[in-house]
């Protein structure tokens, strides 16, 4: 491969990763909190950006540029209703199926699988009934493409990736590393894990186990509306395409052994770089089935992860 | 309703079959269905008339021998204990091949699909067949199929894959600990659930001469899920209902305002809710139904003589750790035929971690621990279980649903493995037959030796506490155990449920068992206990005969703390 063509897949693939490192964090803060896979957390992501383009440009959005007022409700309402909407499927589809000793509740897996597929079908068909469209051009609350003046930013061997792609790796790096360093250290993140350790022993020690579940997924979801914000400005984007999206995170999370924060991060640059590679070597139709066959793959040949 | 739409329902009721097995059946949230089905359909179109011109019958046979070879392979992400990671592998796997059929339209078809002439005649000069393919004959071929399928379901659930089955779906651990292959059992199932769709699939496309990435899309997936879960139970015509909802749901789409497309998403998300709000309420209704307590008259009974007393299982220097405490540091056992052994010391001692090693759930640092002269190698339950080790959880574990006497006939599935016992059954084989009859009688027999065959046919929900801790033993002692390990049986009995227990104890032991007890019941250990073992912070610090132990100034020290 031309050395200038690699460099521009690679940069490329690091920022396509670094958002689903974010995505991937929220998945294996779920999973690691409350023992369940996520499996409507990328429709959350999409959702998320449909709902702030609903209520802002209404149900025909053309692509256009925002004015800062606009542009500042946008970027909001987007970080609010992922929170929303994640801290809502937690509690009303995970929590009624998780194990509970208070009432003698066992955990039911059939259920909160049935639950989350309900709860992703109903986002994508809710938005799809509203959005009818394929795919649509959504705008860039940040105008990070206006960080060049040409909107393209050229690298060194010939190639050239639009401007707001490093943007978008460095945004999305700070993000994930900060959020990782805050769940390890702050309160909540020791809370968090004494309630993902047995919950009933962190309630007897006065841990509000269930405020701090119901955290956990709001928290997930802000990191899901942070994904959205500067993953759907760059493409065209569809109301499906958040289960494509969530497993390729969720492939992110397998990679560097579930439960783990920092792991989840590095998976998600490696799954962006291979992709990117994939679709620059073989071309666009493997973009999706990259992600979803290493799922596949993954869980066949490692189903204990690669860390154990 | 039209023939080619009814064939086209008992093809999709095929689908919706073969994922009971899996779903209601086994208990494995299986979200790929659909895939398996578009692997059947593809394939077909790929590989027969119209592709590369391979006869039809073959080219449906090859798809549904790759879709079962595909099947068990997503199955391996089902080797951890909880079965939801199935759920992920298999959903990702639906949305793989229905990107795959979309992202390259010069194998597949793109969006439209893959088009083929359905055949006018089914022609085999190989099976001496020619077969007119008018829609009635579609119609009774789908028909016959279900009914097969069917069928040959209800009598392989009353064999032992029923049992298998049972134990997979209401306590995988538990099974595990019995010595059932959970792993490889469940991708038996899913093999089983790939193979069925994919013949759906085949069914489908030659019926109606096209296979599109819409017919086979996730959704489709969903839907045949919703349709499996709709039944609830595990009845075999609760597939069928399901199925009649889903052939309803296009029309009632179609009459809703919008996209069909988009309706029949939205019928299928709500459809979904229904169903979990009523498993809810069925689940409530189930937990507060509650146990009548029951008196239980114990006859006594005299100890029977002893055997020779042989060392059936040696510990030694087992040294265990959590991280970087230390739960056993070198602790040496041995536990002899006829001999009740009781582990007793404080909380915290490393007595539960001990029966970890011993039952083979827990790898030591370093130790080995030797059955019958035999060093144990093999990590989990499995080897120890057909070496004749058993052990009993700390917590009561009930297999909700199944009658006492069917969870001791799990426990004796568990412990011999007769090669090809399900195909057997399912062919009615005499020697099927007399294993059956075989299984009766030591069940009933086991039931009697454990006292509970007043219970041997409640619902284990209505079983006390007690009788269900009894019933835990009896399940271990099913697998052909030779060594039993319990830890703290007596949690939660009553007296007279302790007193049953003594004496269930004496008998195992007069018949040469060996039993090592966890307990914490001093009178109990008195009681019943031929030998005593004391650990404190890992170690053994006493072993001797009960009044032996007694006495010892260290065990005094560990249990009231005076220096």
């Amino acid at each position: 491969m031309d050395p200038g063509v690699l460099l521009q897949a690679l940069v490329g693939g690091l920022a396509t990763g670094a958002v689903l490192g974010l995505v991937a964090l929220g998945f294996t803060l779920i999973a690691g909190t409350v023992r369940v896979l996520h499996l409507a957390h990328g429709d959350l992501v999409v959702a998320a950006v449909f709902t702030g383009v609903l209520v802002v440009l209404g149900r025909t959005p053309v692509a256009t540029t925002l004015d800062p007022g606009p542009a500042l409700g946008f970027a909001l309402l987007v970080l609010a209703a992922g929170a929303v909407l994640s801290g809502a499927v937690g509690w009303l589809a995970v929590r009624p199926h998780l194990p509970d000793v208070a009432s003698g509740r066992q955990g039911d897996a059939l259920g909160w699988v049935a639950a989350l597929v309900a709860a992703g079908l109903l986002l994508r068909e809710v938005l799809g009934v509203l959005l009818p469209q394929e795919a649509y051009a959504v705008p860039d609350p940040l105008r990070l493409d206006a960080l060049s003046a040409t909107g393209v930013f050229s690298l060194p061997g010939g190639g050239s990736l639009p401007a707001r792609v490093p943007a978008v790796l460095v945004i999305a790096l700070v993000v994930g590393v900060t959020a990782e360093r805050v769940l390890v250290r702050s309160r909540f993140g020791k809370a968090l894990r004494a309630v993902a350790d047995d919950p009933d022993a962190a309630a007897l020690c006065g841990i509000p186990a269930r405020r701090v579940v119901l955290t956990a997924f709001v928290a997930a979801g802000l990191l899901a509306g942070i994904a959205g914000l500067l993953d759907a400005p760059g493409r065209a984007i569809g109301v499906d395409d958040g289960v494509v999206l969530g497993l390729a995170g969720i492939g992110a999370a397998l990679l560097g052994g579930l439960g783990s924060l920092r792991g989840a991060l590095a998976g998600g640059l490696v799954v962006g770089v291979a992709q990117s590679l994939a679709v620059t070597s073989l071309g666009a139709e493997y973009a999706d089935v990259v992600p979803l066959g290493l799922v596949v793959v993954l869980l066949a040949v490692r189903p204990l992860g690669l860390r154990r | 309703m039209s023939a080619v739409e009814l064939a086209q329902a008992l093809w999709l009721l095929v689908a919706a079959l073969g994922l009971a097995l899996s779903v209601q059946h086994a208990g494995l949230p299986v979200l790929g269905q659909g895939a398996f089905v578009a692997v059947g359909g593809v394939g077909t179109a790929l590989l027969g008339p119209g592709g590369r011109g391979w006869p039809l019958l073959v080219a449906a046979l090859v798809s549904i021998l790759a879709a079962a070879v595909l099947g068990h392979l997503v199955a391996l992400a089902a080797s951890r204990l909880e079965g939801a990671y199935l759920a992920l592998a298999t959903w990702a796997l639906a949305w793989l091949v229905y990107r795959m059929m979309l992202a390259f339209p010069s194998t597949f078809g793109g969006a439209q699909g893959l088009v083929r002439q359905s055949p006018a005649h089914l022609v085999s000069p190989w099976l001496g067949l020619d077969l007119t393919l008018t829609p009635a004959v579609h119609v009774v071929v789908a028909a016959v199929t279900c009914a097969l399928v069917v069928v040959a379901g209800i009598r392989m659930t009353r064999g032992p894959a029923g049992l298998d089955l049972a134990a997979l779906r209401e306590g995988p651990e538990l099974a595990a600990s019995l010595g059932i292959p959970v792993a490889a059992r469940r991708r038996a199932v899913l093999t089983v659930t790939a193979a069925l769709g994919a013949l759906s699939g085949a069914g489908t496309v030659v019926l109606l001469g096209l296979v599109a990435p819409a017919d086979v899309s996730p959704l489709l997936s969903l839907q045949l899920f919703v349709a499996v879960l709709v039944g609830g139970t595990t009845s075999w015509w609760g597939p069928a209902l399901g199925v009649a909802l889903l052939t309803a749901l296009p029309h009632v789409a179609d009459a809703l305002p919008g996209d069909a497309e988009r309706g029949r998403g939205v019928l299928t998300a709500a459809l979904l809710v229904v169903v979990l709000l009523v498993r809810r309420v069925l689940a409530q209704g189930r937990r507060t139904a509650a146990a009548a307590p029951r008196g239980a008259a114990v006859p006594d009974l005299p100890h029977p003589v002893r055997d020779a007393d042989t060392v059936l299982l040696r510990a030694r220097s087992i040294t265990a750790s959590y991280g970087s405490l230390r739960a056993l540091d070198g602790v040496t056992l041995e536990l002899w035929s006829g001999h009740v052994h009781a582990l007793i010391g404080p909380n915290g001692s490393g007595k539960s971690t001990l029966i970890k090693v011993l039952s083979g759930e827990l790898e030591p640092d370093s130790g080995e621990v030797e059955v019958r002269g035999t060093t144990m190698t093999a990590p989990g339950p499995e080897q120890r279980v057909l070496e004749g080790v058993a052990a009993t959880p700390q917590r009561t574990i009930i297999l909700p649903g199944l009658t006492p006497e069917r969870q001791v006939a799990v426990g004796l599935r568990g412990g011999s493995r007769p090669r090809q016992a399900v195909l057997r059954h399912l062919l009615a084989t005499p020697s099927s037959r007399v294993a059956a009859r075989r299984t009766a009688s030591l069940v009933a027999e086991l039931l009697r030796e454990t006292r509970l065959t007043p219970v041997a046919r409640l619902d284990p929900a209505e079983l006390t506490v007690g009788e269900q801790r009894i019933l835990q033993i009896a399940r271990a002692l099913a697998t052909g155990a030779r060594v039993l390990l319990l830890d703290e049986p007596a949690a939660g009995m009553s007296s007279d449920e302790r007193t049953t227990l003594r004496h269930v104890l004496r008998r195992l032991a007069g018949n040469g068992i060996a039993v090592l007890l966890v307990e914490h019941d001093m009178t109990l250990v008195n009681a019943v206990a031929d030998h005593v073992t004391v650990l404190d912070a890992g170690q053994v610090i006493a072993t001797g005969r009960p009044s032996e132990v007694r006495a010892d100034p260290a065990v005094q020290r560990a249990y009231l703390g005076t220096p």
